[in-house]
């Protein structure tokens, strides 16, 4: 009980120190000075001393969606591993368990959108599900390549097994799982290209129209899940690329810790020089990540593990 | 090891080429992928001749030829692929198909020179089977140009497998041909714009007396 409680409570208090770092990276790229590192915390809190508004359309359902997406993303955190912390539970067939949780989120979200009865969030709602249903093919398709190279089916295991020893050998395909795997996690967690969570303009959001009802406690729930999944996929964007496993627990510590600032930097320096893609280009960069994907596969298939 | 994280970036420019509907963009990348291409003949069978061949592949298809392109493109002032005949996320998915039966055929070939790499072969398919792809699924002249040259270098990588073998002249002569059917096709382009005010190959289908 206690690793769980541990795992989480790391999980709850720094992932929106990820959010502030981006933000940072941003203003400074900007030439900004840029709100304060800490500013998500006070978002969050701002949020939690404000009151609930729900308009009378809508169905306990509406309430229900803010709570699940945060339980949801708490409980796939206690499944990865994170530096010297291994992964407090674990069992055969996690992976599958993994992606189910995100899709669970978002199903919620989705009907909680739909809830509303606006059409505007319906919008917001059927972009979100296409594009996310074509990002969870190519997890999908990243796992079943992490699983045939590690002959693992559990989400720790995989990640901690083979990938040492598989770096010399198939350093290409995990280039190719890391890159399209990278994209998953911008899709994941609409960030720019895909989708801008700063935007307010109404016709390009994505993420930002489904929980635009969202007031108080349950916008609180949205952001702070929106920070932990994240923190959450960027650790296993780590477990993936940096094969940490075998290191002392000091050694795993710095380079996970290090490797999720870097992360964050990245992330807004990819922001920062970037801008957000035309809603119909983002199924093509989807599917492009599906073939790098796909290739990543064939080559494992013709060297054989 | 690092010849095979070569093949793969060069199998990545290649399906980016694909998704991509700017042509500077385009011809950028093909010349990347064609620096990657030059350095392997290194890697696989160093020695005098795949530094000439490296030297030579450089200067005609890393700074000549997207120098003609990009000639062709300014004097045509076109930008962008605007109407494929496919679109571009069905091209993406066509292209990962075609790679899977690039891995497939050559998973059953049976070649008789020894493989530095099982990479190798089913990259220059991969790069053969883009190629084809863009040279039947765009209409402008230039773009089924980058198709061809994209082709041309699956055909290059397949032909280091015998390098030892084959005559330096054969090569040079094949890069030669190469570079002239460019600057044909970069004149072409040129042709085809001022007669019909577009370089879009359809026009070439109109027939007249």
């Amino acid at each position: 009980m206690l690793p769980v409680l541990l795992h989480i409570s790391v999980v709850m208090i720094l992932s929106p120190l990820l959010l502030g770092i981006i933000g940072k990276t941003k203003a400074f790229f900007a030439g900004r000075w840029g709100p304060p590192l800490l500013q998500p915390y006070y978002d969050i809190v701002k949020l939690f001393r404000k009151g609930n508004v729900y308009s009378t359309t809508t169905t306990w359902i509406f309430q229900a969606a803010p709570i699940i997406s945060l339980a949801t993303v708490l409980i796939s955190a206690v499944l990865i591993p994170m530096g010297s912390f291994k992964a407090p539970l674990s069992f055969w067939g996690d992976i599958i368990l993994f992606a189910g949780l995100y899709g669970l989120a978002r199903f919620f979200l989705v009907i909680a959108a739909l809830d509303t009865g606006s059409s505007f969030e319906g919008m917001g709602a059927s972009r979100e599900a296409t594009f996310s249903c074509l990002a969870e093919v190519v997890l999908f398709l990243d796992f079943i390549i992490l699983a045939l190279l590690s002959k693992k089916f559990v989400l720790s295991e995989m990640l901690e097994a083979n990938i040492l020893s598989s770096w010399p050998l198939f350093g290409p395909v995990l280039l190719l799982v890391g890159a399209s795997y990278f994209l998953v996690l911008l899709t994941e967690n609409s960030r720019i290209p895909i989708d801008d969570p700063a935007t307010h303009l109404e016709l390009t959001m994505i993420h930002e129209v489904m929980v635009l009802d969202h007031s108080g406690w349950d916008l609180a729930y949205i952001l702070y899940a929106g920070a932990m999944k994240l923190f959450v996929l960027g650790g296993l964007f780590l477990n993936i690329l940096i094969p940490s496993h075998g290191l002392s627990p000091m050694a795993q510590t710095i380079s996970f810790w290090g490797g999720m600032i870097v992360l964050a930097v990245g992330l807004g320096a990819v922001e920062s020089c970037m801008a957000r893609l035309r809603l119909n280009r983002i199924p093509q960069l989807l599917i492009g990540a599906f073939v790098l994907a796909l290739v990543g596969l064939l080559i494992i298939l013709v060297k054989g593990v | 090891m690092w010849l095979e994280l070569e093949l793969v970036l060069i199998i990545l420019l290649g399906i980016i080429i694909l998704g991509n509907n700017r042509l500077g963009t385009m011809i950028q990348l093909f010349a990347l992928q064609s620096f990657i291409l030059s350095t392997t003949p290194l890697l696989i069978h160093p020695g005098k001749h795949a530094v000439v061949m490296a030297v030579v592949t450089i200067i005609l298809k890393v700074l000549l030829m997207p120098w003609l392109l990009f000639w062709a493109i300014r004097h045509a002032s076109i930008r962008r692929e605007v109407q494929p005949l496919v679109g571009y996320g069905k091209t993406l998915i066509l292209g990962g198909f075609l790679m899977g039966a690039a891995f497939l055929i050559s998973a059953k070939l049976d070649l008789p020179v020894q493989e530095t790499s099982n990479l190798l072969v089913p990259t220059a398919f991969s790069l053969v089977m883009i190629g084809f792809l863009l040279l039947v699924s765009r209409f402008k002249a230039i773009t089924q140009v980058i198709g061809y040259l994209v082709m041309e270098n699956g055909i290059f990588l397949f032909a280091i497998l015998l390098l030892e073998k084959t005559p330096l002249l054969v090569e040079m002569g094949i890069l030669l041909d190469i570079f002239v059917g460019t600057l044909v096709m970069g004149i072409i382009v040129n042709h085809i714009n001022q007669e019909f005010r577009s370089a879009s190959t359809l026009n070439l289908t109109n027939l007249r007396d």
